[in-house]
């Protein structure tokens, strides 16, 4: 590595940049480790064979896992684009009032945790809780209820309208970047409107869709929450829920093995979709035209059909956020779980209240809290190791360095919270007391979170010119001073926004919680987890509609500081 | 004081490695103001930048007062903030975040040449009176103009009174006559704090204008190292005549060591020693030293105006002459008019022989 800088000496920002490398690395390897492995692990009754595979591959169950998963991910992928897609379209190329709500709705939409809006949902059209179902049994006299959003296709949907908000900010830029003379020229070619939108919008938008479809795919293959929730009351697995019922089996000693081989063939699938995102997103960047100053897409007047576009959003408003988290408000004061009606209304109380388990609460959230102050400061600090040596620097280790913080992005946190468990269970566990403690935590999300705050800061970076910091140094400063009277000062303002939403995505968090939490160090969205895979409903919504309660001074704070740079770089 | 030898700067980039400097030797004098003078890309910035400490080089060392601060084949290397330098980067550079006063009290008061805290505020006015900017101290650096943020960069510069000041075209974002008036600064103030310049521009007109001594580079290469009148009468080769000043080329045939043979006949002039009979030449003459007058005249050669452009100081005209079109300055009030005849006279002292390479 050769830093100009530091005459001939490694920078020390290097060990610090390496550091979650590191750890990315030694997660995942230490899933293929364990997938080989039969007997006690990390004894020396443990013996390498390819048993796991054998049989996972020959257990029957398993197809049916992928099965459940594909028609997940897919339907997962067509609700979000269905509304995120047009939402994206009408704030960026439409005339539409009002786009600041429109971005408020859709960041809260990412905000929200997924798993509060999948426990609304299952209040609303659970085959035998449901309300809906419930109505329509009692309206139409029949024996079971009509809709089951138990099923895949019905969990893509709730799945769906949580990754709305991810497909929108992930095609609004893609919008934004589009200049609309290209659309003009094939119009002033001759070309019809629809013979334009064929052969020039679409093909130019075709590899930031086809980005944005393969993102959430990804995603959706990795869900936990939304299938946790909804699904495993009911049996119906994908893989993530296949991976936590093996990990942690209610009748027997788990076979990590077989984990780890189900990881492997997650992590192959992972990298395989990964590399393809990498190809796609490279020719979508061919595709941004450069755009000169002053360049000012020009709007379309939507007229009278603000109204319509506006009632689809409110629409999705509703569906995805209001009324789920209303129900779940509800059922927190509710004796049992039953449709809101004025006979229900009256029996409203604090009883429920009194059944949580507060020294519980109390603890999750001193986790969570630890969580929140540790996890970004730790990320910006690695982040910034990272961006400082990947932009100021010209070694060819950059690359390398880049290329580290971004397969967070696209490899499931359920896959490092799985390498995380294993690691502490079995490759620390008598060095390093990791297991159970929120440290262990602390470290998946420092992973996850590294490609976002890396990212945010490579913009601020780039725009910062470097000769403002060579500047410093011939005026006498050291390194260390320069950093923080000039390059510190000017990133401010990213810091803060990343620091924030960080902190913020670190409080919503629960995949990586729930397959790490123990009573030492459970956070507070795994104690509503808990509540609720105990069946204990109306426990869970309380935590929950607490949880809504601190949320709302976090977001304040967010709107303060971090709104804008944090929706411009996700 | 500032002594640069062997000088190598090689840079890895996608397509292979690039020679960005070539192996320079530069001897600058307490006190000189030396221009490096090149057409793009040549390597004046990562020469400078070398100074600085801000690059390391493959190859040679640089000593600066005296002192070793770099060299390649290992042992020393002094960086850039423990050097005793000021520098002003091409684009200023000035920090957005801390307004006029803040940008040159830093040095002073963070630096690795501070001075007691009684004494800042003083020599901080001090240096902002030198780029006539007293009075604007509390003004956030991004609300000036440029000409303003180009003396904040000055002030910051030279606050630390160092031995050696370092400029990378400073004034190539200044409009023109805003320029002019940068350039007297420049020269008064580098006089005034007797600090030894290098100072890096592709402007000739600058380099002529500021430099005690101009070093014309290319390639990584210096081509000539001399005074500005040196390098405009005296160019070694073809390159430095073209790139300095204009010059009129023609094709010639060496005849003896005082004639060639060319378009314009056989001409009298200095033919440099190893020159053979017989050798092809380019012959270079600049349009100032054409002499040119109306009519005919007996001594001169005949010529015809093509056309002419008016400077106000001046009018160039092209002069078809024989087969040869020589591009002539007239000063004064002049007027020659398209299709008039001329009288050219063509001083032997003034023509320039440079050999075919
Ligand atoms: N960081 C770098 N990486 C790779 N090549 C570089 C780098 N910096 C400069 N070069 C190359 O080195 C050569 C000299 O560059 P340099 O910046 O010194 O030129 P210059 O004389 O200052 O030109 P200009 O007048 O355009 O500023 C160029 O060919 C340039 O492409
Ligand atoms: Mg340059």
């Amino acid at each position: 590595m050769r830093l100009p800088r530091l005459n001939g000496q490694v920078s020390p920002l290097l060990p610090i940049a390496l550091a979650p490398m590191g750890l990315v690395t030694v997660f995942i390897l230490v899933i293929v480790w364990v997938s080989f492995q039969t007997g006690t692990l990390g004894t020396a009754h443990s013996t390498y064979t390819l048993e796991n595979y054998r049989d996972v591959l020959g257990d029957s169950e398993i197809y049916g896992v992928v099965w459940n998963t594909l028609w997940f991910a897919c339907s997962t992928v067509f609700f979000a684009l269905i509304i995120g897609l047009p939402i994206a379209w009408l704030t960026e190329r439409t005339t539409i009032p009002g786009k600041p709500a429109i971005y408020v709705i859709m960041t809260l939409g990412l905000l929200i945790p997924g798993i509060f809006v999948a426990m609304g949902w299952t209040f609303i059209a659970h085959p035998r809780i449901g309300f809906i179902n419930r109505w329509l049994v009692d309206l139409l006299a029949l024996d079971d209820g009509p809709i089951n959003i138990a099923t895949p296709l019905g969990m893509g949907f709730v799945q769906g309208l949580n990754l709305a908000p991810l497909a929108f900010i992930l095609t609004t830029q893609m919008f934004r970047a589009m200049n609309p003379m290209l659309e003009e020229a094939a119009r002033t070619a001759g070309m019809s409107a629809a013979a334009t939108l064929r052969r020039v919008t679409l093909p130019l938008a075709g590899p930031a869709i086809l980005a944005a479809v393969i993102y959430i795919f990804i995603v959706g293959i990795a869900t936990f929450d939304v299938p946790a929730v909804i699904g495993l009351g009911n049996r119906v697995y994908l893989f993530s829920t296949y991976l936590f019922t093996l990990t942690f089996p209610e009748d027997m000693e788990p076979r990590y093995g077989i984990t780890g081989a189900v990881g492997v063939l997650m992590i192959l699938v992972a990298l395989a979709l990964t590399a393809w995102y990498g190809r796609v997103l490279q020719k979508g960047n061919r595709y941004q035209v450069i755009t000169g100053k002053g360049y000012r897409p020009k709007m379309l007047d939507l007229g009278g059909w603000n109204w319509a576009a506006w009632a689809m959003i409110g629409f999705y408003a509703v569906l995805s956020k209001l009324v789920p988290i209303a129900l779940v408000g509800f059922i927190a004061f509710a004796p049992y779980v039953a449709p809101p009606s004025l006979e229900m209304w009256e029996q409203l109380s604090l009883n429920n209240f009194y059944n949580v388990n507060w020294e519980l609460v109390w603890r999750g959230m001193k986790h969570t809290l630890i969580l929140m102050l540790v996890v970004p400061v730790l990320a910006l600090v690695c982040a910034f190791a990272i961006s400082w040596l990947v932009v100021r620097t010209r070694s060819r280790g950059r690359y390398a360095l880049e290329f580290g913080a971004f397969l967070p992005h696209t490899v499931p946190e359920l896959l490092f919270a799985i390498g995380a468990l294993l690691v502490a269970l079995f490759v620390l566990k008598d060095y390093v007391p990791l297991y159970g403690t929120v440290w262990l935590i602390a470290l998946v999300y420092l992973v996850t979170r590294l490609p976002f705050a890396t990212r945010a800061l490579n913009g601020a970076l780039l725009q910062i010119h470097k000769e403002l910091e060579e500047a410093a140094y011939v005026s006498g400063l050291t390194m260390l001073r320069a950093n923080r009277r000039v390059l510190l000062p000017l990133l401010r303002p990213t810091l803060m926004s990343v620091w924030i939403w960080t902190a913020l995505l670190v409080y919503r968090e629960v995949t990586v919680a729930v397959f790490l939490a123990t009573e030492s160090n459970i956070t507070l969205t795994a104690v509503v987890w808990s509540y609720w895979a105990a069946a204990g409903m109306t426990e869970a919504s309380v935590v929950t509609t607490l949880m809504i309660l601190f949320f709302s001074p976090l977001l304040l704070l967010f709107w303060i500081f971090g709104r804008r740079s944090a929706l411009a770089e996700q | 004081m500032i002594s640069i030898r062997k000088l190598e700067k090689i840079f890895d980039s996608a397509r292979g490695p690039v020679r960005a400097v070539g192996g320079i030797d530069l001897e600058v004098a307490q006190g000189e103001f030396m221009v490096l003078l090149g057409p793009s890309g040549c390597g004046k910035t990562t020469t400078l930048r070398c100074v600085a400490g801000l690059e390391r080089p493959e190859g040679g060392s640089i000593e600066i007062d005296g002192e070793l601060v770099d060299s390649a084949a290992g042992g020393a290397y002094v960086p850039p903030e423990r050097r005793d330098i000021g520098m002003v980067f091409q684009s200023y550079a000035v920090w957005p975040h801390l307004n006029v006063f803040q940008n040159v009290v830093l040095p002073l008061t963070e630096g690795q040449r501070r001075i007691p805290r009684s004494e800042v505020r003083e020599r901080a006015l001090e240096a902002l009176r030198l780029v006539r900017l007293d009075g604007l101290e509390e003004r956030p650096v991004t609300d000036l103009s440029g000409g303003q943020q180009q003396r904040v960069a000055l002030a910051r510069a030279v606050v630390t009174r160092p031995k050696v000041l370092l400029m990378d075209e400073p004034l190539s974002n200044l409009d023109a006559r805003l320029r002019d008036q940068m350039r007297d600064e420049l020269r008064r103030i580098a006089e005034s704090v007797n600090v030894t310049s290098l100072y890096v521009t592709h402007d000739q007109a600058e380099a002529l204008s500021l430099g005690d001594r101009v070093c014309v580079m290319n390639e990584g290469e210096i081509l000539q190292l001399a005074t500005p009148k040196e390098v405009y009468s005296e160019p070694p080769n073809l390159f430095v005549a073209r790139f300095v000043g204009e010059m009129n080329f023609l094709p010639a045939r060496v005849v003896d060591a005082g004639r060639v043979e060319s378009g314009l006949g056989t001409i009298k002039c200095a033919v440099p020693p190893g020159c053979a009979p017989g050798a092809a030449v380019t012959l270079g003459i600049r349009p100032e030293h054409i002499g040119i007058a109306m009519g005919e005249s007996p001594a001169g050669m005949r010529g015809q105006v093509l056309r002419q452009t008016y400077l106000g100081d001046a009018l160039h005209c092209q002069v078809q002459v024989g087969e040869v079109e020589l591009t002539v300055k007239a000063v004064g009030d002049a007027e020659y008019g398209r299709g008039d005849t001329v009288a050219i006279s063509l001083p032997e002292k003034n023509w320039h022989v440079f050999p075919e390479t």
